[in-house]
C-alpha cells in the first residue's frame, strides 16, 4: 500500500467517523464546554444565593438547626457548595428504617446560614449531566451512543492528523472568502490549534466511559460490579451506636479540623453517622479541587473529633484514572484555566461544525443538480442546520425559563428543560420549512436575539442585572451577561456574513451557468 | 502574574515561528530570509515555547502549570493567526 492510498484511506475513514456521529459530537462538545462553568450558571440561575463561600455563621446555624430538628437521628448528611458557589449549604437527615423512617432537608443560605426557599432548577449540572447521559432516553442507551461518538472522535482526530497534512505547513493561515477553503481553513485551524486539547478531552472522556467500554476488566475478576466497587472502594470504619448521648461536635469545628489534617481541603459532603452518639462516625468527603487529588474520605470520631482513619491513597491504575478525569472535567482549576478550557472547548465545538458544514459544501458544487441534490445531501444539511443553530437556540431559552416561569409552578426544574427541547425542536421543525440558506440565517437571528434576551430579561426580573452587578463587583454574574452578549454578537455577525456571502455567490454562479449556456 | 508572562511568553514563541516561515517573511518584511536566519527564528521560537514550559510550571506546579501552558499556547497562537490575517489592515496602519 503506497503512501497515497494510505492517506486517502484515512480521508475516507476521516470522512465518515467525524461525519455519522458528528451532530452527537457537536452536542456534546457544545454542552460539556458550557459545563465548565457549571457552578457559574447554577449561581445564575440560583439568584437568591447570595455570597459563595461556605461562613462558618452557616456551619453553626447548619448544627443547631440539625440538633434541634433531628437530634436522634440515624444519619445526618450536609452537602456543602465549593467556593466557587452555585449551589446552597443543604442538610439532610434520616431516622429509623422502613415504613417508620423520617428524613427531611434544609436549604441554608451558605454565608448568612438562614433557610432560604431557592427555584426549583438543576441549574448547571443538567447541561454537564446533558453532555454525557443525554435527555428523554434511557441511560444504558445515552451511554452505548455517546461512547460511540467518543471512540468515533478519537478516529477522526487521529486519521484528520494524517488526511489534513498541511495543518502544519498551514499553521497560520485563515482565508476568509474563499468558500471551500475558507471552510476547510477554519476546520483546520480550530483543529490544530487546540489539537493537544482535543486529543486530550476526547481520550480523557473515553476513560470515563471506561468501565462502559471495558466491562471485561471487571467481569473476568469479579463476580459482579458490586463486588469490584466493593473491593476497590472498601467502606470506611464503622461503629454501632451505643445510646449514650453527648453534645454533637459542631460542624464548623468538624471543617476547621478536616482543613488542618487535609492540608486546606475543603469537605464537599459531611455525613455524621448516629449524631449524638458517643459512637459517632464522621466522615468528610473531599470536592475535587486538585489535579490527582484524593476521592476518599476522612473519617473523624465523632465524639472527640480526633481521626480515625485518614483517606486512603489509590493504587496506580486507580489514580491515573482520577488524574484523567480530572484533566476532562477540569474542576481543579481556577479562573484563568476555567477561561483557558473554554477557549479550547469552543474551538473544539467550531471545529466539530465546520467540519459537518464542510461536508456539505465539498458536495455542492458536485452535486450533478444543485436545485434538487439527493437525499443524503438534504439529509446533512437539514440536520446541520437544525442540530448545530437548533442546540445553540435551547440553551438561551433554558436560562430565560430560568427567569421566566412561575417560581410555584410544579415540576419547574423539568419544565425549565423542556423549554430548551421544545425550543430546539421547534427551530428544527421551522427550519426543515425553509430554503437552506434562508433557515440559516434566520435560526441564526433568532439564536442572536435570545441570547441577547438573557441579560434584558436577567435585568427586568432580578435585582441582580448587569449594572448593579458591575458596581458590587460580582464578576460571576457580570462573566454570565456579558458571555451571553458575546455570544448574541457572534450569532449576529455570523448570520451577516452567510446573508451576504450568498449574495456575491450566487451572480458568479449565475453568470458562469450563462457563459456555459451562450457556449 | 505568571499567567500574563506564559501568556507572552508564548505569545512572542509563536511570532518567531511565524516569521520562521518563509511564506510569512514574504508577507511581512517583503523578502525572503535566508535559511540561516530563518533557522535561528525557528529555534529561538522553539527556546521560547519550551521556557514558557518552564515558567509556567514552576510558577503555577508542573501538573497545574502543564495544563495552563497548552491553554495558553492554544490562545497565543489563536491571536497570532488573527494577527496575520488581518495583516493588510494593520500594515495600512504602520505604513500608511
Amino acid at each position: 500500500m503506497g503512501n497515497k492510498s494510505f492517506r486517502q484511506s484515512m480521508a475516507w475513514l476521516h470522512t465518515w467517523a467525524g461525519l455519522l456521529p458528528g451532530w452527537l459530537l457537536f452536542i456534546i462538545f457544545l454542552f460539556g464546554t458550557v459545563a465548565f462553568f457549571q457552578q457559574e450558571i447554577s449561581g445564575w440561575m440560583r439568584p437568591e444565593l447570595g455570597g459563595r463561600a461556605v461562613s462558618d455563621t452557616a456551619l453553626r446555624a447548619a448544627s443547631r438547626l440539625l440538633v434541634a430538628k433531628a437530634p436522634g437521628a440515624e444519619r445526618w448528611i450536609v452537602t456543602l457548595p465549593s467556593d466557587r458557589g452555585g449551589d446552597p449549604l443543604t442538610v439532610t437527615w434520616k431516622s429509623g428504617t422502613g415504613e417508620a423512617a423520617i428524613s427531611g432537608k434544609a436549604i441554608l443560605d451558605p454565608t448568612s446560614g438562614r433557610e432560604i426557599a431557592v427555584r426549583d432548577t438543576r441549574g448547571g449540572w443538567f447541561l454537564y449531566r446533558f453532555h454525557f447521559e443525554l435527555h428523554y432516553i434511557p441511560y444504558w442507551l445515552a451511554e452505548i451512543l455517546v461512547c460511540a461518538a467518543a471512540l468515533a472522535m478519537f478516529v477522526a482526530i487521529l486519521s484528520g492528523i494524517v488526511t489534513h497534512k498541511k495543518i502544519f505547513v498551514d499553521f497560520f493561515m485563515m482565508r476568509f472568502g474563499k468558500g471551500q477553503r475558507s471552510w476547510l481553513d477554519v476546520h483546520n485551524v480550530t483543529a490544530v490549534l487546540a489539537l493537544p486539547f482535543h486529543l486530550m478531552i476526547t481520550y480523557t472522556g473515553l476513560v470515563t466511559l471506561l468501565f462502559t467500554l471495558m466491562p471485561w476488566a471487571i467481569s473476568v475478576q469479579f463476580p459482579s460490579r458490586e463486588s469490584y466497587f466493593q473491593a476497590a472502594y472498601p467502606p470506611g470504619p464503622e461503629r454501632a451506636s451505643q445510646g449514650e448521648m453527648i453534645a454533637p461536635l459542631s460542624l464548623d469545628q468538624v471543617v476547621d479540623r478536616a482543613k488542618v489534617l487535609q492540608g486546606g481541603v475543603a469537605p464537599g459532603r459531611i455525613i455524621v453517622e448516629h449524631p449524638g452518639d458517643v459512637a459517632s462516625v464522621i466522615q468528610l468527603w473531599p470536592s475535587p479541587t486538585r489535579i490527582g487529588g484524593t476521592s476518599d474520605a476522612l473519617y473523624l470520631d465523632g465524639s472527640t473529633g480526633k481521626p480515625m482513619q485518614m483517606p486512603r491513597a489509590s493504587g496506580m491504575a486507580a489514580a491515573s484514572r482520577g488524574v484523567m478525569i480530572d484533566l476532562h472535567a477540569g474542576r481543579f482549576s481556577g479562573p484563568v484555566l476555567r477561561w483557558l478550557y473554554f477557549l479550547s472547548g469552543v474551538g473544539g465545538t467550531m471545529m466539530v461544525a465546520s467540519g459537518l458544514i464542510l461536508w456539505t459544501v465539498k458536495r455542492r458544487t458536485k452535486l450533478p443538480d444543485p436545485v434538487r441534490p439527493h437525499f443524503g445531501f438534504r439529509l446533512v444539511e437539514r440536520l446541520n442546520i437544525g442540530i448545530i443553530a437548533g442546540s445553540c437556540a435551547g440553551i438561551p431559552v433554558y436560562f430565560l425559563a430560568n427567569r421566566l416561569l412561575s417560581l410555584s409552578m410544579a415540576h419547574r426544574a423539568d419544565w425549565e428543560i423542556n423549554s430548551l427541547f421544545i425550543a430546539w425542536g421547534g427551530l428544527f421543525v421551522w427550519t426543515l420549512a425553509r430554503p437552506a440558506k434562508r433557515a440559516w440565517i434566520e435560526a441564526l437571528t433568532v439564536c442572536a436575539t435570545l441570547y441577547a434576551l438573557v441579560p434584558i430579561i436577567n435585568a427586568l426580573t432580578t435585582a441582580r442585572g448587569l449594572v448593579p452587578s458591575l458596581i458590587a463587583g460580582d464578576w460571576a454574574y457580570v462573566g454570565f451577561d456579558l458571555v451571553m452578549l458575546a455570544t448574541a454578537a457572534a450569532c449576529t455577525f455570523t448570520a451577516w456574513k452567510v446573508a451576504n456571502r450568498k449574495a456575491k455567490a450566487l451572480p458568479r454562479r449565475k453568470a458562469r451557468v450563462a457563459v456555459e449556456a451562450a457556449l | 502574574m505568571i499567567h500574563a508572562t506564559t501568556f507572552l511568553l508564548s505569545l512572542t514563541g509563536f511570532v518567531l515561528l511565524l516569521l520562521a516561515m518563509p511564506r510569512h517573511q514574504q508577507d511581512w518584511f517583503c523578502r525572503k530570509l535566508s535559511p540561516a536566519r530563518s533557522r535561528v527564528l525557528r529555534l529561538a521560537g522553539f527556546a521560547a515555547l519550551a521556557l514558557t514550559f518552564v515558567v509556567a510550571g514552576a510558577g503555577l506546579g508542573w501538573a497545574y502549570g502543564a495544563v495552563a501552558w497548552f491553554g495558553w499556547l492554544t490562545v497565543a497562537a489563536a491571536l497570532v493567526v488573527t494577527l496575520n490575517n488581518n495583516r493588510e489592515r494593520i500594515m495600512r496602519k504602520v505604513r500608511p
